[in-house]
């Protein structure tokens, strides 16, 4: 996936995003945040299905996934904040080009998980 | 070697008597995935004669009950979201968002039919004259069919199911016979709902089945969506036959852009209102009318962002529009734009020969952008139910206007504009059923009917709201005396 032209595309890869997390966190024992990363993974998932709107859909321009490409080989403490600065950047970028409020709010709130 | 699809008929999964079956394709790889049989007339009189057994015992289960059959049946679609997606992708050519979108839209629906215990509710009066009350009670009609189109395959029978068998009905469905996989999957759906046998039947084909629908005695009503030719064959046939029947037709829906709406913005959302399915939709946009200076903004704006967009195979999640539903209508498609060249039309992005890598089989037509569009020819007056935006110029809003309420259709019309007065104008005067003020897709939710004027619909009451509970109800006045 290279371009995040579209509604399903931005939620999709926040949705790969969470779940890579979540498993990259449980292979270096941190128990709660891979937990946290898992429960906004099923979050985002009810988000997408309850807030496409058909008569809204519009393309989205100015998204790229290679700019948030995470590098989760190493478990210290600096490439776990890497990792989620890369995160928190993503839900700040995506976030006002989504038209559905609800769904803009869902990923603001990722963010700032990420940066909390 | 592929399947063969079944008829779902007295809580059963059988097969049709059919020796005449439908290829079903997925549309932009081409891979034969079912066949679809063109059912008989006796296969539609069992589906009728289980859902006459059935109905008696239907009505009188307690609408309290029937309503949380439909609790459960959203559950279960929303724990399938994604699979019934993927579905309507792949037999569709849509896009996942698209399907998406579709089936959320299907779920409302069911939303909506949890509410008839209290839509069906009635009023009274008491002393209409002394010591007698009188009062109205609505009661289920009887077995009621929808012949749904190949463009909504999910969405578009649950603008009907839900609400009629929660008024107490029971139901037989047609699907379009080029698209019957998402309904496969609904009736596996109601299957696991363990609703009462004949209640709820699925009768696959084409005209032969939509006929013997129409024509048989046990059936009270019909709806339909489809084009307006056989929306009118429909409407004939049913009354004919002493049926109800609400038709919803064809469209070739307009667009006004006003000089003072912001163009780059309304061209974004044109976009999904034009290309949208790739333009297989009955609230399509199909011709948007630039007013004044704005003709020549909106062309260029709109020239810039339809070649921006992105066609491939659905199933992929950056894919902006996916494919027509056949071969057939490329064919059909290309011919018109053909024409409408040779009309004197300007052609600013052709879609003609369009292809996808990979999918070099797949249905494609390219969005296609057609400017200079003149009245009464073919891309001013015909449906083109394919990815193509035409253009039109008009001095003023007045003269939009009149370009707009010429058409013999009335499903839908928007206006693009920032000027309250206009809006309320365009709203006043113009001869659709649904109309955007800054929406190109005005698409009623669930609650609201369904609108379409004209040769867009045949019928009293249409689909959708409150104009479902009529359709699917009987009202019975009862006057009482105790003495």
């Amino acid at each position: 996936m290279a371009s995040l032209n579209t509604f399903g595309a931005v939620f999709t890869f926040a949705i790969e995003l969470e779940a890579r997390l979540s498993a990259y966190y449980e292979s270096i024992g941190e128990t709660d945040r891979s937990r946290a990363a898992d429960k906004r993974r099923k979050k985002l998932e009810r988000v997408r299905r309850e807030n496409v709107v058909e008569i809204t859909l519009e393309p989205i321009a100015g998204l790229d996934a290679a700019d948030y490409a995470l590098e989760l080989s190493d478990g210290s403490a600096d490439a776990q904040a890497a990792a989620a600065g890369i995160a928190a950047r993503f839900y700040r970028e995506a976030a006002p080009k989504i038209n559905v409020r609800a769904a803009q709010r869902a990923l603001e709130r990722c963010g700032k998980e990420h940066g909390s | 070697m592929s399947r063969t699809v079944q008829n779902y008929i007295d809580g059963e999964w059988v097969d049709s008597g059919a020796s005449d079956l439908f290829p079903v394709h997925d549309p932009a790889t081409c891979e034969l995935l079912a066949k679809c049989p063109d059912s008989t007339a006796e296969d539609v009189d069992a589906a009728v004669r289980s859902a006459r057994a059935a109905f008696e015992e239907w009505r009188s289960t307690p609408v309290l009950v029937r309503a949380q059959y439909m609790h459960h049946f959203k559950v279960m679609v929303e724990e399938n979201f994604e699979k019934v997606s993927q579905i309507v992708v792949r037999e569709h050519g849509k896009t996942m968002d698209e399907a998406r979108g579709e089936v959320r839209r299907a779920i409302e629906s069911i939303d909506f039919a949890m509410s008839v215990p209290v839509l069906m509710r009635s009023d009274g009066l008491e002393d209409i004259s002394s010591g007698i009350d009188e009062t109205t009670v609505r009661q289920p009609a009887g077995v009621f069919a929808a012949i749904t189109p190949f463009n909504f395959p999910f969405m578009v029978p649950l603008w009907f199911l839900p609400t009629a068998i929660t008024c107490g009905n029971t139901f037989i469905l047609k699907p379009s016979p080029q698209t019957p996989l998402a309904t496969e999957y609904l009736f596996e759906m109601l299957d696991e709902l363990d609703l009462p046998e004949g209640v709820v039947n699925l009768v696959n084909g084409g005209a032969p089945s939509a006929t013997a629908l129409m024509e048989h005695p046990g059936v009270t009503g019909v709806s339909f969506v489809g084009s307006s030719a056989v929306a009118q064959i429909i409407y004939e046939t049913c009354t004919r036959n002493g049926k109800r029947v609400q038709a919803q037709g064809g469209a070739k829906n307009y667009i006004a852009v006003m000089p003072d709406a912001d163009i780059e913005a309304s061209v974004k959302n044109i976009l999904g209102a034009a290309y949208g399915c790739a333009g297989q939709r009955c609230l399509a946009a199909a011709v948007a009318v630039g007013v004044g200076d704005a003709y020549n903004q909106l062309k260029d704006e709109l020239a810039k962002q339809v070649a921006e967009l992105k066609v491939g195979y659905g199933l992929d999640e950056t894919t902006q529009m996916g494919t027509v539903i056949s071969d057939a209508a490329v064919k059909r498609i290309e011919s018109m734009i053909g024409q409408s060249q040779g009309e004197g039309a300007d052609v600013v992005v052709d879609g003609r020969d369009f292809n996808v890598d990979g999918y070099e089989n797949g249905s494609w037509v390219g969005p296609t952008l057609i400017a200079d569009v003149q009245p009464n020819t073919i891309m001013a007056t015909e449906e083109v139910f394919g990815p193509v935006l035409s253009l039109m110029k008009a001095d003023d809003f007045d003269e939009a206007v009149d370009i707009i309420n010429q058409s013999r259709y009335g499903n839908a019309a928007s206006i693009f504009t920032s000027n309250g007065k206009y809006a309320r104008e365009f709203k006043y005067s113009v001869n659709a059923g649904n109309i955007g003020v800054n929406i190109g897709v005005a698409a009623p939710s669930a609650s609201f009917p369904f609108g379409g004027q004209k040769d867009s619909f045949f019928g009293d009451l249409h689909g959708q709201g409150m104009d479902s509970i009529e359709f699917y109800t009987e009202r019975k006045i009862v006057i009482e005396r105790w003495v």
